[in-house]
């Protein structure tokens, strides 16, 4: 039991004004290891394993009110609180960047009331927080990944009632949502959605990844780590479990793609298969730089160093995700192309 | 590389909340006091405490001075807060009747049992803007007043009246309704601050969530049934404030014993739309929020009366309006935004170059006239 200094603080405290007293103390005294009290951890724990044992599926949880704004991670953080524990390392990624803000926010409420080590090193976390983004390095079968989630059903795209939509998973109707797609393709010659591709799970529930970008969506696919999806405002959890299969929506002749950044490497590592962003400079160029800046500084130390160079073994990594060599369009044919093939896929082949 | 990565750390959120600290101290007035606010700003307090979910005063008024004068500022401190807060009991619920009355008024009825109370309102006031509260030096204007001090009145619902006469549909006492919507009757109300709401939600989670609701929000879902967005135009029984006693039971000898009064605001309407054609009987709607705030309650009976007649109506939707109507939850996505976005926006960038790149391949392909006419010449 973690609770002892909440209880403690209540049971020796002479008046409410004392108890009050010890609430605006700097440390955080009055609150409740990991600030959440222990009924909110069990509360979202139970969620949790609802979540792991449905992989896909949506699990309503009763969302707190957190000292960071709705929409601001509160769901990730209710997720990564009621995991930590004083022997974890925690990282915050925030976009990619462990130095953004809110990140360094969501990380000093941890270390201040759940007493955990930091680090920004993707490989050294047990429990990782991030917004929008997986790290570039691949994760272990010890490592939780806690997703941020700012909107929970894919299917909000082509519904917004989440009632309508709660039936539609029940028995697995996801036309709605393929003739979505279909639309786009005949509208525009291609599937419009960039970032929050919906993906099937387990051959069963529709699942909005996060909105992270497509590059990340295959490292879904078959990984050995835990993915926890939490979302706070809209109060609800889902995983994906460790080699669980995740297939994002395509049509046999118009493949799944991931962003391309053809002739361009990373401004400042010179990385060719990591996720760029680029940046408009003062003097009116355009440079490409490493989304995922922790790794980026461990490829300019060593611009050689793998994905996977902190696992036992070779060859098991993941991402680039799609290879470059597949036509995003096909004649249909070309079955053995569908999906997010790749070499790299899973260290398999 | 004219490129340096934006980093921030500890360091500059502390930055940005000491100069956020300097805009509330830098005036040359004095410091307000935080009795001041809780005086003096008791519709602020009054708000943040409605839409913080917690009846407050003392803790409201700090929130507000926090904030800077930020009602869904304040009402969120007081909501993290509240969410901190062990639960050592509930009270026993009270009929409204009980309240201490300082202000009720029955547009329904020119008059009523117990009367029309006017009370403290502005509502007949010109609205000139007084520029002696530049120079103002606290005088009660009441002061000279010639009246003998009483204790505020208990009155009886005017509502009541109506369904002595079965006028007014009940829901609970509906032999042909046993869905969750409407039943609750002797059952625990649902806390939806314990619980996810799902739909179809009981309509004790329907009202939890409109008394918690963003005033603005409140007011604008209520005024677009008036506006034509939807059926609803009631009839007030009355709108009334006051004193609402807060009672429990004695935790040794089981008796109950009223412990505090929290100030409330209650509205109850009627709608002539009837629920059923051969036994006609009024709609209704429920308002009931803390503090001083008229225009949230009758806003709130309204929308507890669009849900419960579920139409076609955007207020009408139960999901709808409590999916938007939290000003907690609406101020932080819609803030979000200024969140960075460049992963998901370079996301976009690479679908609209992509789609782009694919239509001007096609346009070349569909169009090779330029290249014919170039070949005669």
């Amino acid at each position: 039991m973690t609770d002892k200094c909440g209880v403690a603080a209540v049971a020796e405290a002479e008046s409410v004004d004392d108890l009050l007293d010890s609430v605006t103390d700097d440390g955080l005294t009055g609150y409740n290891y990991a600030y959440l009290d222990e009924h909110t951890k069990r509360e979202v724990r139970r969620a949790t394993l609802s979540a792991i044992a449905l992989p896909g599926h949506q699990v309503p949880f009763a969302s707190r009110e957190m000292p960071l704004a709705r929409g601001w991670g509160t769901g990730g953080i209710q997720t990564s609180l009621s995991l930590l524990g004083p022997d974890d390392t925690f990282k915050v990624i925030d976009q990619g960047s462990d130095e953004s803000v809110n990140a360094a926010n969501i990380r000093r409420l941890a270390a201040r009331t759940a007493n955990v080590e930091t680090t920004t090193d993707a490989t050294e976390a047990s429990v990782i927080q991030t917004r929008h983004r997986i790290p570039e390095e691949v994760l272990d079968d010890d490592q939780i990944l806690v997703l941020q989630v700012p909107i929970t059903d894919p299917l909000r795209r082509v519904d917004g009632s989440d009632d309508a939509n709660r039936r539609r998973h029940a028995h697995s109707n996801y036309s709605k949502m393929w003739v979505a797609l279909y639309e786009n393709v005949v509208e525009y010659g291609e599937i419009k959605l960039s970032s929050r591709y919906p993906v099937l799970v387990g051959d069963r529930y529709l699942m909005d990844p996060s909105p992270i970008p497509r590059w990340d969506v295959p490292k879904l696919d078959d990984a050995d780590n835990l993915f926890l999806f939490a979302a706070g405002r809209e109060a609800r959890i889902y995983a994906v479990p460790p080699h669980t299969e995740v297939e994002p929506l395509a049509f046999e002749d118009r493949q799944f793609q991931v962003e391309r950044f053809p002739e361009h490497a990373c401004g400042n590592c010179g990385s060719e298969d990591t996720f760029l962003t680029e940046v408009e400079t003062d003097d009116g160029g355009r440079v490409y730089a490493c989304n995922d800046a922790s790794f980026c500084e461990k490829r300019r130390a060593d611009p050689s160093l793998s994905k996977a160079h902190h696992r036992n073994g070779d060859g098991h990594t993941w991402g680039p995700p799609t290879d470059p060599s597949v036509p995003y369009e096909s004649d249909g044919d070309s079955g053995e192309n569908r999906g997010p093939a790749g070499p790299n896929r899973g260290g398999d082949e | 590389m004219g490129y340096v990565a934006v980093e921030a750390g500890e360091d500059v959120i502390q930055r940005a909340e000491e100069l956020f600290e300097k805009q509330r101290v830098v005036g040359e007035s004095d410091q307000i006091s935080v009795e001041q606010v809780g005086e003096q700003f008791s519709r602020l307090t009054a708000q943040a405490m409605s839409e913080g979910g917690l009846y407050a005063p003392r803790l409201a008024a700090i929130a507000v001075k926090q904030a800077q004068g930020d009602t869904a500022e304040a009402a969120f401190l007081l909501r993290a807060y509240r969410s901190t807060l062990e639960r050592w009991g509930t009270s026993v619920p009270v009929e409204t009747a009980e309240v201490f009355t300082t202000r009720r008024v029955s547009p329904a009825y020119k008059d009523v049992p117990g009367g029309q109370v006017l009370g403290a309102t502005k509502d007949y006031t010109q609205r000139l803007l007084d520029f002696e509260l530049i120079d103002d030096d606290g005088t009660d204007p009441t002061g000279d007043w010639d009246v003998e001090a009483e204790d505020p009145p208990r009155l009886r619902n005017v509502m009541e009246v109506l369904r002595e006469d079965g006028l007014v549909y009940d829901p609970e006492r509906d032999p042909d309704r046993d869905d969750d919507a409407s039943s609750g009757a002797g059952t625990e109300p649902f806390d939806a601050t314990r619980e996810p709401i799902t739909f179809p939600a009981p309509r004790s989670a329907v009202l939890q969530e409109l008394a918690r609701g963003e005033t603005g929000a409140v007011t604008a879902l209520g005024y677009s049934e008036l506006r034509g967005y939807g059926q609803v135009h009631p009839t007030l029984g009355e709108v009334r404030t006051g004193d609402l006693p807060v009672t429990i039971e004695h935790p040794y000898t089981g008796d109950e014993v009223e412990v505090t009064t929290a100030a409330v605001t209650e509205t109850e309407c009627v709608v002539p739309i009837y629920e059923k054609s051969d036994d006609p009987q009024f709609s209704f709607g429920y308002g009931l929020v803390f503090g001083r705030n008229e225009r949230k309650t009758i806003g709130m009976s309204i929308l507890d009366a669009a849900i419960q007649l579920d139409g076609e109506g955007a207020a009408q939707d139960a999901e709808f309006v409590l999916d938007v109507v939290d000003g907690i939850d609406s101020f932080g996505f819609i803030e979000h935004l200024k969140l960075p976005h460049y992963v998901t926006f370079q996301s976009i960038l690479d679908r609209i170059r992509s789609i782009r790149e694919r239509s001007a391949a096609a346009a070349d392909e569909t169009d090779p006239a330029p290249q014919e006419v170039g070949a005669d010449d």
